[in-house]
C-alpha cells in the first residue's frame, strides 16, 4: 500500500497547489464592458447619464393618445374592435389591469425615475461646474415621470435614493398620492433653483418648465394661490403666444417662443424595431392617427385612423375660432376643398367619424428609416397658452380671486383664437371658471390633458359616458405588477 | 473470467517455424492467427519484462530475437485478449492461442482511462476506426449516424458543413452539441471537420452520467472520445495508403411547373382575383427553363490519406498526411466547396524506465466556399421560383448581363444562375491541435500524468457583393440595363479574421490495485484547467474597383468614410474552467461492478455566489453469467447495470450590470438617447442590465439501466438501454416587478425539461461455410422529449415566408422545436360550408378551412398549435459486411422515422413559380377537399399561406449511405513488391433514399428551431465513386 500513500500525497499536493480559484473569477473588463462601478468619473459621464434620463419621455406617446380618447374628444379608431385594443378598451370604459398601453406607461415611467435616481445615487462622486443645473434636470425629469403615474394611476411606489436592482423585485408597496405629490413639489423646488432661465440647446428643461409643471401640479392639487405665484414667474419669463395658431404644429414650430416644454422627437436616427415600435426616437402616436391608404399630392402621410376626434369636439368650436380646422382634419371636406391634391384614401373601417387628429398629423417627409416609426413630431406638452390657462384658473379659483386677471390671461388666448377681441369673456367666478374649462378643452384639444382635467374638475362623469366615478378617476396598476409585486388595485377594477 | 475464455474456447495457432540459438540471443519466428485461421497483423510480442518485442507483419507472423533468458511473451492486440505464452525450452513449436470474438476482452475508451469491456457498467457506444476509414466519411459524425446507438444525427449537404448531433434527446433551446475529446484534449463539434478519417483509431461515446459526470459541467450533452492512431513499439514501419474520386450529384430533383403551366396558373390566379389575363397567348411557352437542372452539377469529391507508423526500442510514431477536395453540387467548385488538408504526427517517447512522453501534433487546413442556401431567396430557393417562361442566356446585346432576365418577377425572386454567378466569397482555417504529455511511473500499476492539450484556430475569409443586374425593373438590381451603377449603390467587400485558442491542461493520477486478489480497484484523480478564448477582427468597405472578385480587397476598395464606405467590428471572449475530479471502478472477482465518480467544477460564467458546481454519479453492475450457478451454454455473456448522476451544461455567459451606450439597443427596446431640437440625437448612458450572482449551470440528473448479452459462442451480441434525463436550470428571463424598469432582466435558471429514451445495439459476426464471413448489426435509438418549466417564457425559432412566422418553438408541454401553426381541415366548398364554421376572415369557396383550436368560434392566432416535430421518434441504422475470398461487400443503411418537414421553399408570389401540386388545385365545388390544394388566385384574403399544416409533410426516411463493393488482390507480385495489402474498391454514397416527403431530401439539419425546415436546402449528394486502398 506504498503506493496507494504515494498517489494520495501527490494528489492532494496537486490539488492544493493547482488550485487557484482566482482563475475562474469574472471581471467585465475583461470584454472591455464598462459596467456601472466604471462610471460617473468625468462630468461628461453624468452628461450621458441626464440623456439616457431624458429618453423614456418619448416612450410616453401612448399617454398623450390616452389623454384624448378617454374622453368626449376622440375615438380609437382603428381596423376593427382589436385593433389597438389597449386604445378601444379604454375608449368604451371597458378596460381592465390586461392594457399594453397602461403597462407601457407605468414602465416607462418607472425605467425614467430608475435613471435619474441612479443620477442621484451617484451623485457625491464627482464634483465639476455646472453640475447642479444638470441635476436641475434630472429632478424636473423624476417630477415629471411621477407626476404622469400620479395622473394615471394614483398611489404608486416612490422611491428616491437609488436605482433598483433585482433585489428589489418585490419589497415596495403603493406610497399615498399626498406623500408623492410632496416629493413632485420638492423635486421641482429645486429644479426651479438650480436650473438657468433659458438654455440655448433647444428642448433642454428650464427654470421656467419646472415652474410651470410646478404650477400645473399645484392647480392639481387645488393650491391655487401657489399656483398662481409659481405660473405668473413664467408669464413674466421671455414666452410669447404665436400668432398663427397652426404654425405651432408645423415643424418649423417646434421649440418656438410659445414652448415651455416640448418632449422631443426626431427622425435624424432612423429606427426600426417593430418589436419595441415605441421606443426610438421618433413618435409613434403620429403614425396612428394618420389616414388610411392616403394618395395624392397634400402634405398628409398615411397612418392608421386611431384617435379620431369627434363631432362633438367639432361642433365645440364656434364659428371664426381658427383652432377648430387646425385641431380637426375633415378629410372629405379637405379633399373636396384642395381637387389639385388628387386625394384617395380608405375611410377609417372603425368608429369612422370623418375627423382627424391635424395637430399631429403624419406629414410628408417628416419621418425617416422604417417610416410608420420615426415621425419628428415634438409633443408641444406645455404651451405658454397652457400656462395663462392655469394662471387665470388658479387666479379665478384661489382664495382672494382675481378675476381681473383671469379674464386678461384667458382672453389673451382667445384672441389669438379668433383674430379679433369681439370674443373676449367677462364672466366672473365660477361662470369664469367654466368658461376656462371649456377653453381649456379648445386650446389643447388632442394633446392629451382633456381626461385629466375633466378628472381634477370633477366633470368627467357628466361628460364621458361610461365613466364610473369612485372607480374611472384613475387607470388601473397593470396585472402584471400586481401579480409579481402584489400591490393592491385601484378600486372597481 | 477464464470460463468465458474457455466458453469462447477458439483456438488460434502460431506455429513456430523454426529457431536459431545464438550466444546470447536466440530467434522465434512465429504466426498468429484468429479463430478461423486468419493472419492477424499489429500483434504486439513483447518479452516479458523488458522492453524487447516486435509486432506481427500483415501475414500475422513475426520474428523476434529474444535473450536466452527470456522466460515469456506477451501476446496483445487490440480486440484480442491479452497472452502471456511460456518460451519452452525447446524453443520449437510455439503455439499461441488467442481468444477472438473476445470483445470481451475489449476495452473501451473512457474519461481519464480505459475499462475493459465487460468490465463496464454505464453506457457506451463504440465505433470502430476500421470502420469509419473504410466509409470514407468527410466529417467524422457521418461515420457515427446510426452506427452509434443513443446518438441522433442529422447530416446537412454542403460540404463540410456541421450536423445536428443530439446524443440523448434534446436538453435545451441552445449548446446541445456534445463535448469533443480528442485524445484527452477537449474540442467542439465545429472541430469535427478536420480530423482525417484514417487517423481514428476509435470512437466512444459516453451517454450516460456514469461515463460523462468526470466531465461535470461540460459533460450534460454527452461526450465523444476519440482516439487516434499510435505506433508501436519495435515495430516495422507500415505504410499505408488510401484514395478514391468520386462524383457527386443531386439524387433528384423537385416537381415545379413548367412554362406553359406557369402561365395558365398565372392567368388563372390574376383572372380569380378580378385582373387580366397576364399571358395573352400561352401556346408558344413550351416547357421552358427548369432552374433546378441548371444550378445543380455533377462534382467531384476526392480524398488521399497515406500514414506510416511504427517503432523502435525507445519510440514508436504514427504519421499521416491526407487531402480531401469536395466540390459542391450547386455551383460546382468555383462556388461551393470544402477542402481539407490533414498532417498529423503521433509520437511517444520512452524517456527513461519511469517516465515517457507523449506528443501529438496535428495541423489542418481549410479552405471553404459556400452558396446562399437554406435561406428564402438563397439559389435553390430561387432555382425553384423563378420564371421558367425566360430563356437561359441574355439574348439582348443592349442589356448587361450574361443570364436572362424575367419581366414578370421584379422583387426578392431573382436569376439563381446570376445569383451563383455574383456569389464571391471564401474562407481559410488554418488549425494546429494536439497534446504534451508527460507520464511518470514511479511503480507498477501507478502512473502520474500532466497533459496539454490545445487548439488553435485561425479563420480568415472574405466575400464580395458585386454590383448586380436582375432585370429592369428589378428592386434588387444595383445595376441599370446598360450596366452603368444604380444611384447610390455600391458594391462591397468584406474581410474578417478569427482566432480561437482553447487549451486544456490536466494533471491526474492513475492507480490501480488488488486486495485479496479479488477486489480490484481502478482510481484516478486530478485536477484540470481549461480555457477558451476567442477573437475577431473584420470589416467592409464599399466601392470595389471594377466591380470585380479580381479587386475584392479593403485595401483597394475606395469607399471612405462617415458614408458608411467603410465599416468595423471587433469582438472576443474569453472562457475559463478550473475543475477537480475523481473516479473510482471497483469489481469483486469480475461478477459484481460498481464505479463512483465526482467532479468539482468552477466557471467563470457562473455567478459570483455559484462560483463551484459539484456533479456525483454511480454505477452498479452484475455480470450474472460469472456466476457459479450460471451454465449456460446458450449464453456466454449477461450483465446487468444501472447508473444515476448529474452532470452540467455551462450555457451560461456572465450577467453583469453593462453600461449601454447605445442611442437603442436592439430587441431590448432599451433606447439612451434623446434629441434636442434639431441637433443630432444625443447618446446617452444607461444600465442595460442587471447582475445575477446565483447564476449557474443547467443541470442533468440521468439514469440508466440495461443489459449486455453475448449468446450463441458469442455470435450475437446485443446492448439495450433505458434512460431517462431530467434537465433543470435551463436559463430564461425570471419575473420581476415592473417598477424596477426596463433593464433587460438576467436569465436565470428556471426552465426544466426531461428527456427518455432506449437505445439498443444488435450485433451478429459469423463465418458461414468456409469463406464467407458475415458482420451485421443494427442500432435502434429513441428520444422523447418535452419542455416541462420555461417561467411563462417560450422561445421562438425557425421562420417560414416574409414577413417571417415563426414555426418552430420552445415551449413548456411541448417537444423542444416543435412546428406551431394552423391545423387545416379541407376546403370549404360552398358559402353555406363558409357559414356553418368558425368565422374565418376571408374565407371563399375554395380556401382552406383551418381549425378553431381553442373552439371561440373565430379563427385567429390563438388558434395556433402543434403541428408537427421535425426531430425523429426513432433512428434505426443497419450494416452489413460480407466478405467472401477476396471479394468483400458493405452496406450501411439508416432510417428516420416521425420526424417532420416544413415545406418552405414555396415563396407564394403571384409571379413566382410553383410547385406542382397546385395543378390538383380546387377549381369548384367537390372537386378536391384536400387542404394541399386550395383554389389558387393572387388574392390570398383567407390566408391560405400562412404557417399551417398544409405545408407539413411527413419527413420519415431510409438512406441507403453505403454501397461499397471490393477486391483485394493477393499474388506473389504484390508480394514481391512488398505490398501486404492491395484492395480496390467501388462505393456508391446515399445511393438511394425511401421517403414520401416532396423535396430533395428530408435531412435537414439545423439545431434545434432550425431543423427539419427545407427553405431549398443543399441536398446530400448521391457519390459514385472507385479507389484503392494500399498497405506496405
Amino acid at each position: 500500500m506504498k503506493s496507494l500513500k504515494i498517489f494520495c500525497i501527490a494528489l492532494s499536493s496537486t490539488l492544493i497547489v493547482g488550485g487557484c480559484s482566482k482563475f475562474i473569477d469574472y471581471d467585465p473588463v475583461e470584454d472591455y464592458q464598462i459596467t456601472a462601478d466604471l462610471f460617473f468619473t468625468s462630468s461628461a459621464d453624468y452628461q450621458k447619464a441626464v440623456i439616457a434620463t431624458y429618453s423614456p419621455l418619448q416612450w410616453l406617446w401612448a399617454n398623450v393618445v390616452i389623454g384624448d380618447v378617454a374622453t368626449d374628444n376622440s375615438v380609437t379608431g382603428g381596423e376593427n374592435a382589436t385593433d389597438q385594443i389597449g386604445f378601444q378598451q379604454i375608449d368604451d370604459y371597458t378596460h381592465n389591469p390586461i392594457n399594453n398601453y397602461l403597462e407601457e406607461a407605468w414602465k416607462s415611467c418607472f425605467e425614467g425615475i430608475n435613471r435619474a435616481n441612479w443620477l442621484e445615487e451617484n451623485k457625491e462622486k464627482l464634483q465639476f461646474s455646472g453640475k447642479d443645473a444638470l441635476y436641475g434636470e434630472v429632478y424636473f425629469l423624476r417630477a415629471y415621470y411621477y407626476f404622469e403615474l400620479v395622473r394615471f394611476f394614483g398611489d404608486v411606489p416612490l422611491f428616491t435614493e437609488r436605482r433598483l436592482t433585482v433585489s428589489d423585485s418585490r419589497s415596495l408597496q403603493r406610497t399615498p398620492k399626498a406623500e408623492v405629490y410632496k416629493q413632485i413639489e420638492k423635486d421641482l423646488n429645486a429644479a426651479i433653483t438650480a436650473l438657468p432661465a433659458t438654455n440655448p440647446q433647444k428642448g433642454r428643461i428650464t427654470k421656467h418648465a419646472a415652474q410651470a409643471l410646478l404650477g400645473k401640479v399645484l392647480l392639481y392639487q387645488g393650491k391655487f394661490d401657489a399656483a398662481a405665484t409659481m405660473l405668473e414667474s413664467v408669464i413674466a419669463g421671455p414666452f410669447s403666444l404665436v400668432p398663427d395658431f397652426g404654425s405651432i404644429f408645423l415643424q418649423n414650430g417646434e421649440n418656438g417662443p410659445e414652448s415651455v416644454f416640448e418632449i422631443q422627437y426626431s427622425n435624424l436616427s432612423p429606427f426600426f424595431d417593430w418589436s419595441n415600435p415605441g421606443r426610438g426616437q421618433g413618435n409613434l402616436a403620429v403614425q396612428v392617427t394618420g389616414i388610411r391608404n392616403i394618395t395624392g399630392t397634400s402634405p398628409y402621410g398615411q397612418g392608421w385612423s386611431t384617435n379620431l376626434p369627434t363631432k362633438n369636439l367639432a361642433d365645440a368650436y364656434k364659428t371664426g375660432d381658427r383652432r377648430k380646422a387646425v385641431t380637426i382634419l375633415d378629410i372629405e371636406a379637405y379633399k373636396t376643398a384642395n381637387p389639385q391634391f388628387n386625394i384617395t384614401y380608405l375611410t377609417a373601417p372603425f368608429k369612422n367619424t370623418g375627423l382627424y387628429n391635424q395637430k399631429y398629423s403624419p406629414r410628408k417627409g417628416e419621418t425617416s428609416g422604417q417610416v410608420e416609426l420615426n415621425y419628428l413630431n415634438n409633443f408641444r406638452t406645455i404651451r405658454f397658452a397652457d400656462v395663462l390657462l392655469m394662471a387665470a384658473e388658479a387666479n379665478n379659483r384661489k382664495a382672494t380671486p382675481d378675476a381681473t386677471k383671469a379674464q386678461t390671461y384667458l382672453n389673451t388666448v382667445r384672441r389669438r383664437a379668433f383674430g379679433n377681441n369681439n370674443n373676449d369673456i367677462t364672466l366672473t367666478s365660477t361662470l369664469l371658471t367654466e368658461a376656462i374649462w371649456e377653453e381649456r378643452r379648445l386650446e389643447f384639444a388632442m394633446e392629451g390633458d382633456r381626461f385629466f382635467d375633466l378628472v381634477r374638475t370633477g366633470k368627467a362623469a357628466s361628460r364621458i359616458t361610461g365613466f364610473v366615478v369612485g372607480k374611472n378617476e384613475v387607470f388601473p396598476i397593470p396585472q402584471n405588477e400586481i401579480d409579481v409585486s402584489g400591490l393592491a388595485q385601484n378600486p372597481g377594477y | 473470467m477464464k470460463k468465458i475464455l474457455r466458453l469462447s474456447g477458439i483456438l488460434l495457432c502460431l506455429y513456430a517455424f523454426s529457431y536459431q540459438a545464438t550466444a546470447q540471443n536466440k530467434t522465434i519466428r512465429g504466426k498468429i492467427t484468429d479463430e478461423k485461421g486468419a493472419s492477424v497483423a499489429f500483434v504486439s510480442i513483447l518479452v516479458k519484462g523488458t522492453d524487447i518485442g516486435t509486432s506481427s507483419s500483415d501475414s500475422g507472423s513475426f520474428t523476434l530475437q529474444v535473450p536466452a533468458s527470456a522466460r515469456t511473451l506477451v501476446i496483445s492486440a487490440v480486440g484480442f485478449s491479452t497472452r502471456e505464452v511460456p518460451v519452452t525450452e525447446a524453443f520449437m513449436d510455439v503455439t499461441l492461442v488467442s481468444f477472438a470474438s473476445s470483445a470481451l476482452d475489449e476495452v473501451v475508451v473512457i474519461g481519464y482511462g480505459t475499462q475493459k469491456v465487460t468490465k463496464v457498467s454505464g453506457a457506451i457506444s463504440t465505433v470502430k476506426g476500421a470502420e469509419i476509414e473504410k466509409f470514407k466519411p468527410v466529417r467524422t459524425e457521418d461515420a457515427l449516424q446510426g452506427r452509434a446507438s443513443g446518438v441522433t444525427i442529422i447530416s446537412p449537404g454542403s460540404p463540410g458543413a456541421k450536423p445536428t448531433v443530439l446524443i440523448r434527446g434534446i436538453p435545451s433551446y441552445s449548446g446541445t452539441d456534445p463535448v469533443i475529446v480528442v485524445d484527452g484534449s477537449i474540442q467542439t463539434l465545429d472541430d469535427l471537420n478536420s480530423i482525417s478519417p484514417a487517423d481514428i483509431e476509435s470512437v466512444n461515446i459516453l451517454k450516460d452520467a456514469a461515463g460523462t459526470a468526470i466531465y461535470g459541467v461540460k459533460g450534460g450533452n454527452g461526450v465523444i472520445l476519440i482516439t487516434t492512431k499510435t505506433g508501436r513499439k519495435n515495430q516495422k514501419t507500415e505504410i499505408s495508403y488510401s484514395g478514391m474520386y468520386g462524383i457527386q450529384e443531386v439524387p433528384n430533383i423537385i416537381g415545379v411547373l413548367n412554362a406553359s403551366e406557369y402561365a395558365a396558373i398565372v392567368n388563372e390566379g390574376s383572372v380569380t382575383s378580378g385582373g387580366d389575363l397576364i399571358f395573352k397567348d400561352i401556346s408558344n411557352f413550351g416547357v421552358g427553363t427548369n432552374w433546378q437542372n441548371e444550378i445543380f452539377e455533377r462534382a467531384p469529391i476526392t480524398q488521399h490519406a497515406l500514414t506510416a507508423r511504427g517503432g523502435s526500442e525507445k519510440m514508436s510514431y504514427f504519421l499521416s498526411g491526407a487531402y480531401l477536395d469536395q466540390a459542391g453540387i450547386v455551383g460546382g467548385a468555383g462556388k461551393s466547396g470544402f477542402q481539407r488538408l490533414t498532417s498529423t504526427a503521433n509520437l511517444v517517447f520512452d524517456l527513461s524506465k519511469k517516465f515517457r512522453f507523449l506528443v501529438n501534433t496535428s495541423y489542418v487546413n481549410i479552405k471553404g466556399k459556400s452558396i446562399s442556401e437554406n435561406a428564402i431567396n438563397g439559389v435553390i430557393s430561387n432555382s425553384l421560383n423563378f420564371d421558367p417562361t425566360v430563356g437561359l442566356l441574355n439574348t439582348n446585346p443592349n442589356v448587361y448581363g450574361r443570364f436572362a432576365t424575367s419581366p414578370n418577377i421584379l422583387s426578392e425572386i431573382i436569376n439563381p444562375l446570376t445569383q451563383l454567378d455574383n456569389t464571391y466569397n471564401y474562407s481559410n482555417t488554418n488549425k494546429l491541435y494536439g497534446k504534451m504529455e508527460l507520464q511518470y511511473t514511479p511503480m507498477k500499476d501507478l502512473t502520474f500524468t500532466t497533459r496539454f492539450g490545445y487548439t488553435y484556430t485561425n479563420i480568415g475569409g472574405k466575400a464580395f457583393n458585386p454590383l448586380a443586374f436582375y432585370g429592369a425593373g428589378h428592386i434588387n438590381s444595383t445595376l441599370n440595363a446598360d450596366g452603368s451603377p444604380r444611384p447610390g449603390a455600391h458594391n462591397n467587400v468584406s474581410e474578417f479574421a478569427t482566432d480561437y485558442f482553447n487549451y486544456v491542461w490536466e494533471t491526474f493520477g492513475t492507480y490501480n490495485f488488488k486486495i485479496n486478489d479479488v477486489h480490484n480497484f481502478e482510481t484516478v484523480a486530478g485536477i484540470s484547467q481549461s480555457k477558451n478564448t476567442g477573437k475577431s477582427l473584420g470589416g467592409s468597405r464599399q466601392d470595389v474597383p471594377f466591380n470585380s472578385w479580381s479587386f475584392a480587397d479593403i485595401s483597394a476598395a475606395t469607399g471612405t468614410a462617415p458614408n458608411s464606405g467603410i465599416d468595423l467590428y471587433s469582438w472576443q471572449y474569453e472562457r475559463r474552467n478550473l475543475s477537480y475530479f475523481g473516479r473510482i471502478n471497483y469489481d469483486y472477482d469480475g461478477k459484481y461492478l460498481a464505479s463512483f465518480t465526482a467532479r468539482r467544477d468552477g466557471s467563470f460564467a457562473f455567478g459570483a455566489d455559484n462560483k463551484f458546481a459539484n456533479f456525483f454519479a454511480g454505477s452498479l453492475g452484475w455480470v450474472v453469467s460469472n456466476e457459479d450457478f450460471w451454465n449456460s451454454d446458450l449464453i456466454d455473456l449477461f450483465k446487468i447495470r444501472g447508473s444515476y448522476g448529474v452532470t452540467g451544461n455551462e450555457n451560461v455567459s456572465p450577467q453583469f450590470q453593462r453600461i449601454s451606450n447605445e442611442v437603442y439597443l436592439y430587441n431590448l427596446g432599451q433606447n439612451a438617447g434623446y434629441t434636442f431640437g434639431n441637433n443630432p440625437t444625443s447618446i446617452g448612458s444607461t444600465i442595460a442590465s442587471y447582475r445575477n450572482d446565483a447564476l449557474a449551470w443547467e443541470k442533468q440528473n440521468q439514469f440508466n439501466v440495461g443489459f449486455d448479452m453475448r449468446f450463441l459462442k458469442s455470435k450475437f451480441n446485443l446492448s439495450a438501454d433505458y434512460y431517462r434525463r431530467d434537465i433543470s436550470g435551463l436559463l430564461f428571463n425570471p419575473t420581476l416587478s415592473l417598477y424596477l424598469g426596463t433593464a433587460a432582466l438576467p436569465v436565470a435558471n428556471i426552465g426544466t425539461t426531461e428527456t427518455k429514451g432506449v437505445d439498443i445495439t444488435l450485433g451478429y459476426t459469423s463465418t458461414l461455410g468456409k469463406n464467407l464471413k458475415l458482420n451485421t448489426y443494427a442500432t435502434f435509438t429513441t428520444a422523447e422529449n418535452l419542455v416541462t418549466e420555461t417561467n411563462q417564457g417560450l422561445i421562438t425559432g425557425g421562420t417560414y415566408g416574409i414577413p417571417g412566422q415563426s414555426i418552430t418553438r420552445f415551449e413548456k408541454g411541448f417537444a423542444p422545436g416543435y412546428f406551431f401553426g394552423w391545423k387545416t381541415d379541407g376546403l370549404y366548398q360552398n358559402e353555406t360550408d363558409i357559414k356553418n364554421g368558425a368565422s374565418q376572415l376571408g374565407a371563399q369557396p375554395g380556401d382552406i378551412r383551418f381549425v378553431d383550436v381553442n373552439e371561440d368560434g373565430v379563427i385567429d392566432a390563438n388558434d395556433r398549435t402543434q403541428i408537427g416535430n421535425p426531430f425523429p421518434k426513432f433512428t434505426i441504422g443497419w450494416g452489413l459486411n460480407l466478405e467472401y475470398k477476396g471479394f468483400d461487400f458493405t452496406t450501411f443503411w439508416y432510417g428516420s422515422f416521425g420526424n417532420d418537414v416544413y415545406r418552405a421553399y414555396e415563396r407564394n408570389l403571384a409571379m413566382t413559380n410553383k410547385n406542382r401540386m397546385v395543378l390538383g388545385r380546387w377549381t369548384g365545388e367537390n372537386t378536391t377537399n384536400d387542404a394541399r390544394f386550395p383554389r389558387y388566385s393572387f388574392v390570398d384574403d383567407n390566408l391560405n399561406a400562412r404557417a399551417s399544416d398544409r405545408y407539413l409533410e411527413d419527413g420519415s426516411f431510409v438512406k441507403i449511405k453505403d454501397l461499397q463493393f471490393g477486391y483485394s488482390f493477393s499474388s506473389a507480385a504484390l508480394k514481391k513488391l512488398k505490398i501486404s495489402k492491395l484492395r480496390a474498391f467501388t462505393q456508391i454514397r446515399n445511393a438511394f433514399t425511401f421517403t414520401n416527403y416532396s423535396g430533395f431530401d428530408p435531412e435537414i439539419a439545423g439545431g434545434i428551431f432550425e431543423s427539419g425546415i427545407d427553405r431549398g436546402i443543399f441536398p446530400q449528394a448521391r457519390t459514385w465513386s472507385f479507389g484503392i486502398d494500399v498497405r506496405f
